[in-house]
């Protein structure tokens, strides 16, 4: 089940991921990964929060959501990438991501795992198009979208606020027909395994 | 009743709901609704969706009608986002004679107009299936600014079609007044249908039951 990348491994989101939540939920990744939301969220919120999605997902059937743990070559927990909201009548779903610690942004991690969670929403799930929502500041995502081959699809004026003031909010998608595969684009980006981690995990 | 100036807003109950029965089984409908998969829709359904409509708190199914008070069809609000001040809307059209009709743009600028000046909203989402016509001038009419076009994105009778997007911001909104002075609508002035029959078949049983020792 488990996908192996070159920097990151896709696994379930389990304990050693929810453990970070709090730490997760109430810093930055959370503001951008929302938005714009400033979380202030205790650990018993976040539980009953975690317990209500589990619940609401057992109704849901083959529309209900994927989260997948992101997780360094030496185990360390990063964050979670998700499939959300698919319509399988119409091949269609919406894909998330947050890193969890700030210090691991920009280092490639998140493509890595973009690319992982496209091969599987194509391969397995049969999906025809993803798409996913941003708002006009992430450059970080902006420019995973542009690497990675997504159009701009659309651009909501004034969707998000964020600190005050006012952004618009992005919305990407890429079809099937466009994407050319994982090791393609590993290819065409030029990714490699960091020094010393030949894609084997420690744990 | 919140009055507009060629429809009036009212409660989605009593003769909506049994309209409603076969509304929500037709092709405006499921145009409104385009991310629902299509399948038929039973009574109890029906009723649900307007149980579930009613208990939302972030959303309302509100019935639009001509002055002479003939049902129109559905006014919706969803998704509303209290921090961004930002809802979706959206309406149909279920008697099929109104398609186009300046009665439905008057329900969605009564839409707009409650969202903006009773619910204080800063930004209203709408979308509509590329070919939708009617729902795309109409959105136009309204005031709705273009911003995108989400490409083959839902599965319809065989294809995959592109969905328009659309918005519409508070300081774009010049007020429901200034709106309807600009627009100028005209009545179509159609002949009110009959009172749907189910509906006394209802009050029947209702009576019955009542009236049972
Ligand atoms: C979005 C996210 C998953 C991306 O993962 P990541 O590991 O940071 O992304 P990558 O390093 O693979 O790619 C980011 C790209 O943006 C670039 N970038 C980073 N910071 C930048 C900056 N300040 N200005 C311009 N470009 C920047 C990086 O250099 C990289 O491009 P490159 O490969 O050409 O060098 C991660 O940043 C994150 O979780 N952020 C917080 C939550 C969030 O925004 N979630 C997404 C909401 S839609």
């Amino acid at each position: 089940m488990m996908f192996e990348g070159l920097l990151v491994d896709l696994v379930p989101y389990g304990k050693r991921f929810f453990a970070l939540e709090r730490t997760w939920r109430n810093n930055d990744s959370a503001f951008w990964s929302s938005g714009g939301d400033r979380h202030i969220v205790s650990r018993a919120s976040i539980q009953r929060m975690a317990d209500r999605w589990a619940e609401e997902a057992e109704q849901m059937g083959p529309s209900r959501g994927i989260m997948f743990g992101v997780q360094a070559k030496d185990g360390t927990p990063l964050g979670f990438i998700t499939i959300n909201w698919l319509l399988p009548h119409s091949r269609l779903a919406m894909l998330g991501a947050r890193i969890g610690d700030p210090a691991y942004w920009g280092g490639g991690y998140g493509t890595d795992a973009l690319l992982l969670i496209i091969d599987y929403a194509f391969g397995w799930l049969d999906m025809r198009k993803l798409w996913l929502g941003t708002t006009s500041v992430n450059v970080r995502v902006m420019r995973q979208m542009e690497k990675t081959g997504f159009a701009l699809e659309a651009r909501e004026r004034c969707a998000a606020l964020m600190d005050g003031v006012w952004h618009d909010g992005l919305l990407y998608g890429l079809l099937r027909e466009e994407w050319p595969g994982r090791d393609a684009m590993v290819e065409r980006l030029g990714l490699r395994a960091k020094d010393g981690q030949n894609g084997s995990s420690t744990r | 009743m919140f009055e507009g100036t060629l429809v009036d807003l009212v409660p989605f109950e009593d003769d909506y709901a049994t309209y409603l029965e076969s509304w929500m089984n037709e092709e405006a409908w499921f145009r409104a609704h385009l991310w629902d998969r299509r399948e038929p829709h039973p009574e109890d359904a029906v009723k649900k969706y307007i149980e579930k409509m009613e208990k939302n708190e972030r959303a309302a199914l509100i019935g639009y009608q001509t002055k002479a008070g003939d049902p129109i069809g559905g006014l919706i609000y969803d998704h509303e986002w209290s921090r961004v001040r930002k809802v979706e809307v959206t309406f149909f059209t279920g008697d099929s004679r109104y398609e186009g009709t300046d009665e439905v743009l008057d329900g969605l600028l009564m839409l707009a107009r409650y969202c903006f000046e009773t619910r204080n909203m800063h930004r209203l989402d709408a979308m509509s299936l590329a070919f939708d016509e009617a729902r795309i001038d109409a959105l136009r009419r309204a005031g709705f600014v273009h911003e995108g076009t989400l490409r083959q994105h839902i599965r319809w009778d065989g294809d995959y079609v592109d969905v328009e997007l659309y918005g519409l911001l508070e300081d774009e909104w010049p007020g429901y007044a200034a709106r309807i002075e600009a627009l100028g609508l005209q009545a179509s002035d159609l002949e009110p249908k009959p009172k749907p029959e189910k509906k006394l078949e209802d009050e029947k049983a209702l009576d019955e039951k009542i009236l049972a020792p």
